[in-house]
C-alpha cells in the first residue's frame, strides 16, 4: 500500500478506542510513511492511547492498526522492528544502564550484542555513566539510557512518546540531529511532543489530534493554508499607520485591520498571496515606507492554537 | 527466556524480604523441635493439624509464595515496566514461563528447606516422611506460584484476593465446610502428603490422592495458560 | 540610545484573587482524614476499588447475621436456655478476629505506601501539615473506619437476637449492657488493628510486603504460641500464650464482658489478671503507635 507513491508503514484505519462511556480515539484514519511524523494535541487529547495501539500495547475498540500490512496486536514477531520509547520514566533501578540496554538487545534479538549496545550507548552520550545502577541517575540520565535501549536493536520504526523530557538544551540538538540522520536513513519515526518549535524543526508531516478526533494531517504550513475560515494576521510597520490603514482597508483581498496604540497595524487577510502583491503597491503610490512586514501565525503553534483551543 | 527469569529473580530477591521468609520458614521447624523434646509430645494427628497443616501448608507456604509470586507481574504492572518485555519479538509464554520458574526458584528453597528440617526432626530423619512433606511442599510451591502468578497479572487486588483465599477460604471456612478442601491448594498438597507415605500421617483423609495429583496438574497447567492468554490480550501499562 | 526601564501595564481582564476565608492546620488535618475514610472505602473511585472494602464488610456482617438466625433458630427449637449458650456479642469479636485483622492488612497499606511510593507525601508537608499531622490523621481515619466496620455487625447480631426472641423487649431489657460492651470493646480491637497494620505499611512502600508480613505474623504466631505455651504450661506457658497476637484485644473484650470467649477460651493467657491482660494490649498499641509516629514525625519535604 502507498500514500501519495511512499510505501505505507503504519496504517490507521477507522480507529476508535473507549473506556467505559469515555471515548479516548474517535474514528481516526491516518497513514505514516518513512520520515518524521510529529504528534500533537492538548493534553487529554488521545495521543498516548493512540501511540499504544500503533504498538499494541493496546487494543482498538473498533478500527484496525496495521505495521508493515501486519495486524499489530498480539504479533511479536513484528516487535523486533519496532522500537517504543514510552512517557513512563520508571526503570530498573538495581539495574546498571548498560545492563539494561544489553537486556533489551538480547530480548530483540540483537546478534552482535556488545558492539550493538556500545553504539546504543555512545549515540546517547552516557558511556561514562553506564557502569552505574539506573536508580542513581538523574531524570535526563534516565531518559537517554532508555532512548538507548529503544534504539539498541537498530528498528525500521520508533515510535516516541515525550522522549526530550528532562534533555537538557545541548542533548535536545543532538538528539535532534540524531533523528533527522535515523530519518534520512528510511526509517518511519513517530514523535509524540509538547514542545511545538521541535516538533515544527523536526516533522515532515504533523498530526493533530483534539479531543480524540483527528483535527489535521499533513505540512503545518499546509494546514494553515486549509484554515481559510481563520484570516492570515500581518504586522505591518510603517511611518504612517493611519493612512496606511485606511487605504489597505479598502484592499479586496483584507478582510479587517487593526491598528494598535504603538502605531503598529495587523492586516487580517485570507488571501495573503494578493495582499502581498497590493500591499506595497499601495504604499509606493501614497508614498508611504513600509518598515516591517511580519507574518504572526505562520508557525505550528498558531495552527495548534487555532484547531486545540478553537 | 534467561534474561526474563535473571530479571525477575533480582526483582524478587531483595534483602528484606529475604529475611523475613527466612523467619517465617523457620517457625515450623523450631515448633518440631521443642515438640520433639517436650515430655507431653503430640499425637500424630495433632502435630499433622497444627504444624503441617496449620502453620507449614497453611501459613508459610501460602504466604511466602504470595509474596512472591504475586508481585512477579504485579511490580511490573505497576511500575509500568511491562512493556519492557511485552514489546519483545518473543512468544509470550517466553515471558510467563521464566516470571513462574523465577517465583518458584525464589520461594521453594525457603519452603523446601522449611519442610524437610520440620519433618526431619519430627519424624526421627524418617526419610520417607521427610520426602513426602518435602515434594507435597513443593508441589504446593508449583501451584500457589501459578496461580498467583496469574493472579498478579489480572488485578490489582491479588494480595486482597490471595489473603482472603489463603487465610479465609482455605484457613476459616474450609473448617466449617469440609467440601471446600477439593477447591484447596494446601488440602491437595496434604493429599499428595498422604499419598507419598501414608505410615506417618494421620488416617483420615477427604481427598484421594489420585484426584489430588489430577487436580494439581489441572490447576497448574490452567492458571498457566490463563496467564498467557492474559498477556497477549491485555492492555500493558 | 539607551533606553529606560520599560513601563508595563496590568490590564483587569476579570482575574481575582481568592477572598475568602483561608482555613489553616486543622482544616488541613480534617482533608487528609477525610481522604483517608474515602480511600479506605474505596469512595469517589471506580467500583474496582469498592469490591475489597465492601465484601469483608459484608463478610463480617453476614457472620453476625449467620450467629443471629442460629441463635434464633435454636430458641425455637429448643428454647431460651439452650441459646444462651451459643456464641454471642462477647465471642463475636474473636470469632470474626481474623477477618477483621486480614481486612486491616490489606486496608491500611492503601493508605500510607502509595504516597511514598509516588512522591505524594511531598505535597502533603509542603502544606500546613506535620509528618505528626499527617500520620496522626491516617491513622483516625483508618480507626474510625475500623471501628465503624466493628460495630455495625454487633449491631446486626443485637438486632437479630432481639428481634430472634419471642419477646424482644424483655430480651433487650434483661441484655442491654452487651450495647456498651460491645461499642467499647470494639474500640481495643480497632485500635490494635489499626496501629499494627499501618506501622507494618510505613516501612515499606509496597502495599503487598506490609499486606502479607501482618497477615503472616498473625498466622504464624497463633499456632506457635498455642502450641508452645501448651507444652510448656504453668505461668510461662501463659506468659507465651500473651504472644498470640491475635488473641491480644480479643482478651481485653473478655475483660470487658467479663467472661472468657469461646476463642480465648482455651488460651492459657485468659487465667491471667485483667490488669495483665488490658497493660499487655496498650503496650501492643502505644508501644508500635510510638514507633509509627517516630518513622513519620522526622518526614520533612
Amino acid at each position: 500500500m502507498t500514500t501519495n507513491g511512499v510505501a505505507t508503514v503504519i496504517r490507521v484505519d477507522h480507529v476508535s478506542r473507549w473506556f467505559g462511556s469515555v471515548v479516548a480515539v474517535s474514528d481516526v484514519t491516518f497513514d505514516i510513511t518513512p520520515g518524521i511524523t510529529g504528534l500533537l494535541g492538548p493534553n487529554g487529547a488521545g495521543k498516548t492511547t493512540l501511540l499504544r495501539m500503533i504498538t499494541g500495547l493496546a487494543g482498538v475498540s473498533d478500527g484496525s492498526v496495521t505495521v508493515f500490512g501486519q495486524p499489530v496486536r498480539d504479533n511479536p514477531p513484528l516487535y523486533g522492528r519496532i522500537g517504543v520509547m514510552s512517557e513512563h520514566e520508571t526503570v530498573y533501578g538495581f539495574m546498571k544502564g548498560r545492563d539494561f540496554v544489553r537486556m533489551m538487545g538480547r530480548l530483540k534479538g540483537v546478534t552482535d550484542l556488545e558492539a550493538a549496545v556500545d553504539k546504543a550507548i555512545g549515540f546517547v552520550d552516557l558511556a561514562d555513566a553506564a557502569q552505574r545502577p539506573m536508580g542513581t541517575y538523574s531524570r535526563g540520565m534516565r531518559q537517554r539510557m532508555r532512548l538507548a535501549a529503544t534504539l539498541v536493536h537498530d528498528p525500521e520504526i520508533l515510535i516516541l512518546d515525550e522522549p526530550l523530557n528532562g534533555a537538557d538544551p545541548r542533548q535536545r540538538v543532538h538528539f535532534q540531529v540524531l533523528l533527522r540522520q535515523l530519518a534520512a536513513e528510511g526509517r518511519t519515526i513517530v514523535l509524540s511532543s509538547h514542545i511545538l518549535e521541535e516538533v515544527e524543526l523536526l516533522a515532515d508531516t504533523v498530526l493533530l489530534i483534539v479531543n480524540g478526533k483527528l483535527a489535521a494531517s499533513g505540512g503545518f504550513r499546509a494546514i494553515r493554508a486549509a484554515l481559510d475560515e481563520r484570516p492570515y494576521h500581518v504586522l505591518v510597520v510603517s511611518d504612517s499607520p493611519r493612512e496606511l490603514a485606511s487605504a489597505v482597508v479598502q484592499l479586496d483581498s483584507v478582510d479587517a485591520v487593526n491598528v494598535d496604540p504603538d502605531g503598529t497595524i495587523v492586516v487580517l487577510s485570507r488571501n495573503v498571496r494578493d495582499l502581498q502583491v497590493e500591499l506595497p503597491r499601495l504604499a509606493q503610490s501614497a508614498s508611504i515606507s513600509l518598515r516591517r512586514v511580519e507574518p504572526l501565525d505562520d508557525s505550528l503553534e498558531s495552527v495548534f492554537g487555532y484547531l486545540a483551543e478553537g | 527466556m534467561g534474561s526474563v527469569y535473571v530479571l525477575t529473580l533480582r526483582q524478587l530477591s531483595g534483602r528484606w524480604r529475604l529475611v523475613i521468609m527466612s523467619v517465617l520458614a523457620s517457625m515450623p521447624v523450631l515448633m518440631a523441635a521443642m515438640l520433639v523434646r517436650s515430655d507431653r509430645a503430640p499425637s500424630v494427628e495433632e502435630f499433622e493439624l497444627v504444624v503441617l497443616s496449620g502453620m507449614l501448608a497453611g501459613a508459610v507456604l501460602p504466604l511466602v509464595v504470595l509474596a512472591v509470586a504475586s508481585t512477579a507481574f504485579a511490580n511490573e504492572v505497576e511500575d509500568r515496566t511491562l512493556a519492557n518485555l511485552t514489546l519483545s519479538p518473543i512468544p509470550r509464554w517466553h515471558i510467563v514461563v521464566p516470571k513462574l520458574l523465577a517465583a518458584v526458584s525464589v520461594s521453594g528453597p525457603f519452603v523446601a528447606l522449611s519442610a524437610f528440617l520440620t519433618s526431619y526432626v519430627a519424624y526421627n530423619a524418617d526419610l520417607t516422611a521427610t520426602f513426602a512433606v518435602t515434594v507435597s511442599a513443593l508441589a504446593g510451591v508449583a501451584l500457589y506460584s501459578s496461580a498467583f502468578v496469574w493472579l498478579g497479572l489480572v488485578t490489582t487486588k491479588a494480595i486482597g484476593i490471595g489473603l482472603f483465599y489463603i487465610v479465609l477460604w482455605e484457613g476459616y471456612f474450609a473448617g466449617f465446610v469440609s467440601g471446600i478442601r477439593i477447591l484447596s491448594v494446601r488440602y491437595h498438597s496434604i493429599a499428595l502428603m498422604h499419598g507419598l507415605d501414608g505410615r506417618r500421617f494421620a488416617e483420615e483423609n477427604t481427598l484421594s490422592v489420585g484426584f489430588a495429583v489430577g487436580a494439581s496438574i489441572v490447576v497448574f497447567a490452567g492458571f498457566l495458560l490463563l496467564s498467557i492468554r492474559r498477556l497477549r490480550r491485555m492492555d500493558v501499562p | 540610545m539607551t533606553k529606560g526601564p520599560v513601563e508595563g501595564t496590568v490590564f483587569d481582564i476579570g482575574y481575582q484573587n481568592y477572598a475568602g476565608p483561608r482555613e489553616g492546620r486543622n482544616r488541613a488535618r480534617l482533608a487528609v482524614f477525610k481522604d483517608g475514610v474515602r480511600t479506605s472505602l474505596g469512595l469517589g473511585r471506580g467500583a474496582r476499588a469498592k469490591i475489597l472494602p465492601w465484601f469483608f464488610i459484608a463478610l463480617l456482617a453476614m457472620i453476625a447475621l449467620i450467629m443471629a438466625m442460629v441463635a434464633g433458630a435454636v430458641n425455637r427449637l429448643g428454647g431460651p436456655e439452650a441459646a444462651a449458650q451459643l456464641p454471642s456479642h462477647s465471642d463475636y469479636y474473636g470469632i470474626a478476629s481474623i477477618i477483621f485483622f486480614v481486612f486491616a492488612a490489606v486496608g491500611a497499606p492503601e493508605l500510607l505506601c502509595p504516597d511514598r511510593r509516588d512522591g505524594v507525601i511531598n505535597l502533603y508537608l509542603v502544606r500546613p501539615l506535620t509528618g505528626t499531622d499527617y500520620v496522626a490523621a491516617r491513622w483516625s481515619a483508618f480507626f474510625t473506619v475500623m471501628l465503624a466496620t466493628a460495630w455495625v455487625p454487633q449491631v446486626i447480631l443485637l438486632i437479630g437476637l432481639t428481634m430472634g426472641d419471642p419477646d424482644p423487649k424483655a430480651y433487650f431489657l434483661t441484655n442491654w449492657l452487651d450495647v456498651p460492651r460491645f461499642l467499647a470493646s470494639g474500640i481495643p480491637l480497632a485500635a490494635y488493628a489499626t496501629t499494627l497494620a499501618l506501622l507494618t505499611a510505613a516501612f515499606t512502600t509496597r502495599r503487598a510486603y506490609a499486606s502479607v508480613f501482618l497477615v503472616g505474623l498473625f498466622a504464624i504466631t497463633t499456632p506457635f504460641t498455642t502450641g508452645l505455651a501448651m507444652e510448656i504450661g504453668g505461668t510461662v506457658g501463659q506468659w507465651i500464650s500473651m504472644f498470640n497476637l491475635s488473641n491480644i484485644p480479643v482478651h481485653v473484650n473478655d475483660v470487658i464482658f467479663g467472661e472468657v470467649s469461646v476463642i480465648t477460651r482455651e488460651a492459657p493467657a485468659a487465667e491471667l489478671s485483667a490488669w495483665i491482660l488490658v497493660g499487655w494490649f496498650f503496650l501492643w498499641t502505644l508501644g508500635p503507635g510510638g514507633i509509627l509516629w517516630l518513622r513519620y514525625r522526622r518526614l520533612a519535604v
